[in-house]
This record gives structure tokens, sequence and C-alpha cells, in this order.
């Protein structure tokens, strides 16, 4: 009778103990489906040292006073420096340069390529993406690149006002991008 | 003798001219000076523990630098925008500012103001009693006081720039 009640008790503990492993399973397989998203972004330590390294290195070249746009991976601005003499738009240039590399995670003068009207593949096949320098923000001068962490782009640099023209502003913002690729872990 | 005398009220004709028509000096906001601001308020954020956006303007009230803070709230960087024009716009910070045109008193109509904002954090930045420009700063730990002084550490970082000798030519 003791071992009948004493059996009866371990199934019952027994289905105790599957019932609420069952249902603590199906509660984390709830919150891992509703999780939240945390994507990585630039921060504001990172746009600084990403500006400063822009700065400095058209500044080493030629003495230029350059504007320097930071964009998260929203695209919105995280950092904006108008430089010496330059005019709001200018500054505004540099931001939709860093927009158009953050956007299209490539830089502003490869995506140029891509999206010019006659533009074609490696098979010579045409593009046809050149709707795209239609899109609002975006800019067809080179001057931006994408700042890229494990091909996720988190970030995006932009530059203008540096003196060898646009090529040479896309070189100082790649500068920038340079100083902190060691640092995106 | 006449002619001399001609020659004499001539001459002191355009120098009175060019004194009236000389331009003035105005020690103009550059990048480095905003550059200086804003590692100056980021300092400040360190010590405080928090993360706030930072705006700079120049003396016309265009943006020469934006900073938007780590994990900052939508209206952070809009918000700093405005308590730097303010701050600059009335040459006086911009919680004294609020507190001159409380409702019921004679500036109160100033509110109405495009782009203005009757909220502390926005300080001008003087170089002897010029004001050229103006830095905003939102998001600090402590409310409108703790963004008055993040601002007036750059406040203070970029006329201590302004103030360097320099070298003429």
């Amino acid at each position: 009778m003791e071992k009948l009640i004493r059996g009866v008790a371990l199934i019952a503990f027994a289905a105790f103990v599957a019932g609420a492993g069952y249902g603590l399973v199906q509660q984390m397989v709830k919150i891992s489906t509703l999780q939240s998203l945390n994507n990585n972004d630039i921060s504001v330590e990172q746009a600084l040292l990403v500006a400063q390294g822009a700065i400095d290195a058209c500044k080493k070249k030629d003495n230029s006073l350059i504007s320097v746009a930071v964009v998260d991976r929203n695209g919105l601005v995280r950092f904006l420096l108008r430089g010496d003499g330059a005019s709001p738009e200018m500054a505004d240039n540099a931001r939709r340069k860093a927009y158009t590399a953050r956007t299209f995670r490539q830089d502003v003068s490869k995506w140029m390529e891509r999206t010019a009207i006659d533009a074609k593949d490696e098979k010579g096949k045409p593009i046809d993406l050149n709707g795209q320098q239609y899109l609002e923000n975006t800019i067809t001068e080179p001057g931006g690149v994408p700042i890229v962490r494990y091909a996720d782009a988190i970030g995006g640099v932009g530059v203008t006002g540096a003196k060898g023209g646009p090529m040479a502003d896309e070189a100082c913002a790649q500068a920038g991008a340079d100083a902190i690729a060691d640092q995106l872990l | 003798m006449f002619r001399m005398s001609r020659v004499l009220t001539a001459a002191t004709a355009s120098a009175l001219l060019m004194i009236g028509t000389q331009s003035y000096a105005q020690t103009k906001l550059t990048a480095e000076m905003a550059m200086a601001a804003a590692r100056a308020v980021q300092a400040y954020a360190e010590k405080d523990g928090s993360n706030p956006s930072t705006v700079v303007l120049d003396a016309d009230g265009n943006i020469v630098l934006q900073l938007k803070g780590n994990n900052a709230a939508p209206h952070n960087i809009g918000l700093a925008e405005r308590k730097a024009y303010t701050a600059n716009l009335f040459k006086m910070k911009s919680i004294e500012w609020r507190d001159a045109t409380m409702p019921g008193k004679d500036r109160a109509s100033e509110r109405q103001m495009p782009k203005v904002v009757p909220l502390g954090g926005g300080v001008p930045i003087m170089v002897g009693n010029q004001v050229i420009g103006g830095v905003g700063v939102s998001g600090t730990r402590g409310g409108q006081e703790g963004d008055t002084a993040g601002a007036q550490a750059g406040a203070d970082a970029a006329a201590a720039l302004a103030q360097r000798p320099v070298a003429q030519n």
C-alpha cells in the first residue's frame, strides 16, 4: 500500500516536472521570438575618431579645410562639422554623401558607376539601377564611404571641400573610416 | 594757398569716409573652436555619466557642429540647436532668458519667435563682450542646470581658442 502511494506520488511529481519544463520551454521560445532588435550603431566616440581622421588626412595632404559628416546606421546625423568658409549647403552635401554611402553600403564613386545610365555588369548585361540616383538625400558626387562592421554598415562618413575635388574628398573620408577600422570588433 | 587748402579738405574728407565705411572686426567661430567645444561637453558628460547631444552655431545662427549622443532621444538634437540659437540670439544663457520671459512678464511674447526655446542648456560663446556663437546641450543628468553647465564648459573651451594670440602676417 505504502509502495503504491509512493509510486503515485512519484508519477505525480514526474508529471509536474515535465509540465513545468514544457511550460518553461514554451515561454523561452516565446521570449526568443518576441525579442526586440539590438543593432550595432556607430557611437559618439567612434564618430569623433572618424571625423578627426578625415580632417587630419585632408589637412596633412594640402591643408584643405573640409566639412565632415558621420551618419549612424539609420542614416541620421551622428556628427557634422562645417569647415571654415564653407556654406551650410556644403556641409549638407557632406551629410548626403555619408547617407548615400551608408544606405547603399559602398563608396559613393562605386555606387555612381553602378547606377550610371549605361552601367553594365561583368557579363555585359545592363544593370538599370539609374533610378536610385533620384532617391531623396542621395547625391551623385564622390566623397562618401560606408563604415562597415562584419559586412554590416553601421554608419557612413562624407566629406566636402577638399582641394583636389570630389575624389580627394573620398580619399579623406576613407582615411576617416580607416581610423576606426581595427576597432570595429 | 587756395589749392593747398582744397587738397587738405579732400584728404580730410576721404579720411573721414574711410573711417565711416570701415568694415568691423568680428572674431569668427572656426571649426576648430567648435570641435574644442564639443570635446569639452563630452568631457563633462563623461564625469556626469550621461550621453548628451551638442550643437554649436556661429553668430549668424548657422550650424557649425552637430553631435548626437549615444542612444539620444529623437528630440535631443533639435532641442540642442534651439537652445544654442536662443543663447546666440539674445546674447545670454537660455536659462536666464527663460526666467526673463516668464508668462506675465513684459518680455513674455519673445517666446513666440521662431526657433527659440525657453529651456536651460544654451550658452553664448563670448570673446570679450562680443558674442560669436552659441553652444546648446541636451540630455545630461542634471536637467536644465546640468545642460547649462555642460554648454558652459563647451563655450569656455571655444572662447579660450579665440583668445589665443595669433601670429600677425
